[in-house]
């Protein structure tokens, strides 16, 4: 991106302006400069009675002022900022792409729904403050029940970012078993670092205290762990310079903050990632081809508006693979229930209408496209991925 | 490619320079998207510009206005009889008239440099925008975003707060809004003044444009005229009109306001979400077992996405149900016996844990590690 450019281009302008001022403000002050000149000229008349005097005075600042000729200087330096303020949109045109709306599709996005989706979004980034004012300004009281979902949420990770991890360690108990079945060890991570925390700010005793009432339920299942915590005892105090100075990393906080928000997302029924910020930057990585795509076809406005598939791929980074999708490289046909992808003996895969096809409507034996190795119909394979 | 070569205007070059431009940019690396990026960002720099070069106009107006009115009365005065006294009223008004335009001056001129600092911030915000940060300046984006949204349903309060809690509110157009605001509110209350102030003000650029809404503002004047003073006939036919008349006038002043601003019609937020929702909707996105990951898997998202096309793939991208990671040439996918395909760093993992014994996920099935076969997908 040339920003250096349109940098300069900016400057211009703001220097044009900043002289058009400046051309102003003297103008201003010739004129002004006249005017009290004439004045002082006429209050040093002594003689009264005289009035030719004030109109030769006012007649000669007439001639004056329209020597200064402030509407030609005003003008003169407009002109210049003039130019400039209209060159600066052209940069802009040229570097940037001037329409983004090019690509899109005349249907209404219904309100409510993306207000919801808003509202929802604010909720689980924690602000809540936030969306309250938008389901109060935008007048949906109902949205209000999205919260709660999150409020439990925020509450656990705000104290653990204060580094109190009571709330988290409630919940780990009381999701234990659902935990268990997924085959987290979060609840003993939440210990270890509780463990490892009195260890530091509240010495050996209490630390003991503690793993005797919270680890030890875990010693059957996490020996080695377990005897790793026992071993820190020894070095209370000085944890800085033990062979087990790593586990005070800071980093330690965070990673475990992380799973616990994907347990609780999940926990919740939620994605991790806020969709909303998904979605829009799946669109900021797709517009540029898209719009790219509407310039051709801008002859075809009626094609864009109707058509159930994009004639192009829009090729979106790996974090927005949701799906697997098989497309046969043979017929470039996207894999679904009626044409699925199979597998050769010789573990290539084609769909199963190019397969019904190279054999003849399954008549014969065939030839892989890819290695020639022969095939047969019955030793191909439905996959499912 | 069916859409495209069934047609008959569109050139099959033309077509395939974006097939190509588009296979090119698939690999990109990050740096090259960035800027492809960046460059949808017009709008970030023009309303703010915009908005810069009428004060500009503004403030010179006045000054010109002020000059020729200060010029012309003492060219009056001068072919007038002035008394002495009378000509030292006349020409002390004049002088505390200009020290007062040279205060406006001033006052403008702040004004001014304000916005063209704004401006600027602008301009460092895409420069600073790195591979390296990258994740703070897209959320950044999607508060942007967010706040234009606000703006444009005048959700004022929202807007102002989110831009103050993400302290970003010289990257946002809260003060070239506040202008849309009273000629809104006014007409929400069936007032049209404020609207033809507005209209008065940009003159000019609204002619260029061939717009019509002051002859529609005319018009509503006018009958308003008519109903206040006429008989229940009119009175009736204005109570059923008039709500969805005066909700038209707002959403035509709307339109105005932003092609005055170089504004994208629609929300930034409904340009970004169509695209993005295209580009990610595929029929897998509509099925029970869709992964909560995917935007499409919530009903109000699938509800938006129904009138947009689908995605279209040359290529197979195929994802691992167990560990959802892109199944390549690195993380090649293994076939089990029943058909069932995952990633090879899953069933190895897998394999390792359990003594080399494979259980399928999705249907219990039990087999040796030694059984899976590789399947090659080009
Ligand atoms: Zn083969």
């Amino acid at each position: 991106m040339e920003l250096n450019t349109i940098k300069d281009a900016f400057d211009r302008v703001a220097k044009k302006q900043k002289l058009s001022t400046s051309k102003s403000q003297e103008v201003i002050d010739q004129v002004g400069h006249e005017i009290e000149q004439a004045l002082a000229n006429i209050q040093s008349i002594h003689d009264s009675a005289s009035p030719v005097d004030q109109k030769s005075i006012l007649a000669e600042l007439k001639t004056k002022l329209n020597m200064v000729g402030p509407h030609n200087q005003l003008e003169g330096s407009q002109k210049e900022l003039s130019i400039n303020l209209s060159k600066f949109p052209k940069v802009l045109d040229k570097f940037f792409n001037p329409d983004i709306s090019k690509a899109y599709r005349n249907v209404d996005f219904d309100p409510h729904i993306v207000n919801q989706i808003i509202a929802s979004h604010f909720y689980r980034e924690g602000l809540f403050d936030i969306a309250d004012c938008l389901i109060n300004e935008a007048g949906e009281p109902e949205l209000i029940s999205l919260k709660s979902h999150f409020v439990e949420m925020h509450r656990i990770l705000e104290a653990m970012r204060t580094r109190n991890l009571e709330p988290a360690l409630n919940w780990a108990s009381t999701n234990r078993e659902q935990l268990k079945q997924i085959g987290s060890n979060l609840e003993l991570k939440l210990h270890r670092l509780q463990f490892v925390e009195i260890l530091q700010k509240r010495g050996r005793a209490d630390a003991l205290n503690y793993a005797r009432t919270y680890l030890a339920p875990f010693a059957s299942l996490h020996m080695d762990e377990i005897q790793k915590l026992m071993g820190c005892l020894l070095w209370a105090g000085k944890l800085d310079r033990s062979p087990y100075t790593e586990l005070m990393a800071p980093s330690h906080w965070e990673k475990l903050a992380e799973e616990l928000t994907r347990h609780l997302c999940t926990f919740l029924g939620q994605s991790y990632e806020s969709p909303l910020s998904v979605a829009v930057a799946a669109g900021v990585e797709g517009l540029p081809t898209l719009l790219k795509l509407a310039n051709v076809m801008a002859a075809k406005k009626q094609e864009w508006q109707a058509m159930k598939q994009l004639p192009v791929p829009v090729d979106l980074g790996k974090e927005f693979q949701f799906h697997s999708i098989f497309v046969c490289p043979v017929s470039r046909d996207q894999g679904s229930e009626e044409n699925p992808p199979m597998l050769l003996p010789c573990g290539h895969v084609l769909c199963k209408q190019s397969i019904t096809k190279l054999s003849k409507n399954n008549t014969r034996a065939f030839k892989c496209p890819y290695c020639p190795l022969d095939a047969s119909v019955s030793q191909c394979r439905q996959l499912y991925f | 490619m069916e859409t495209l070569s069934n047609g008959t205007t569109a050139s099959p070059t033309a077509t395939a320079t974006v097939v190509s431009s588009a296979t090119v940019t698939a690999p990109s690396s990050k740096l090259t998207q960035l800027a492809e990026s960046l460059k949808l960002e017009h709008q970030f720099l023009r309303v703010p510009f915009e908005h810069y070069k009428k004060t500009i106009r503004a403030n010179h107006r006045i000054v010109e206005k002020e000059m020729s009115a200060v010029i012309s009365s003492v060219a009056e005065a001068a072919d007038g009889d002035l008394s002495r006294e009378d000509a030292v009223q006349h020409l002390n008004s004049l002088v505390s008239r200009l020290q007062g335009l040279k205060r406006k001056l001033e006052e403008g001129s702040r004004t001014e440099h304000l916005q063209a600092q704004r401006c600027r911030a602008r301009l460092d915000h895409l420069e600073s925008a790195d591979t390296e940060s990258l994740s703070e300046w897209n959320n950044t984006r999607l508060t942007r975003i967010l706040v234009d949204y606000m703006l444009r349903l005048s959700y004022y309060d929202t807007a102002i707060k989110l831009a103050e809690s993400c302290n970003i509110q010289d990257l946002v157009d809260v003060d070239v809004f506040h202008e849309a605001k009273k000629v809104i509110d006014a007409l929400q209350n069936k007032e049209v003044a404020p609207a033809l102030v507005w209209c008065a003000d940009n003159k000019s650029r609204l002619k260029k444009s061939k717009s019509k809404f002051e002859f529609q503002l005319r018009l509503q004047e006018f009958i308003e005229l008519l109903a206040f003073k006429s008989s229940t006939e009119c009175a009736t036919y204005k109570v059923l009109f008039e709500t969805k008349q005066w909700d038209y006038l707002v959403d035509q002043f709307k339109q105005e306001f932003c092609r005055l601003y170089g504004m994208t019609l629609e929300p930034l937020l409904n340009i970004y979400l169509q695209a993005g929702l295209s580009a990610l909707k595929t029929p897998f996105c509509y099925e029970d077992d869709c992964t909560k990951e995917d935007p499409l898997s919530q009903e109000s998202f699938r509800n938006l996405a129904l009138q947009l096309p689908f995605s279209k793939q040359h290529h197979s991208k195929l994802v691992c149900y167990i560990t959802k990671e892109l199944m390549d040439t690195e993380n090649p996918p293994l076939v089990l016996p029943n058909g069932y395909v995952y990633s090879t760093k899953a069933l190895e993992e897998m394999a390792a844990k359990n003594n080399g014994k494979i259980t399928c996920p999705r249907t219990g099935s039990v087999y040796n590690y030694s059984a899976v076969v590789k399947a090659y997908i080009s």
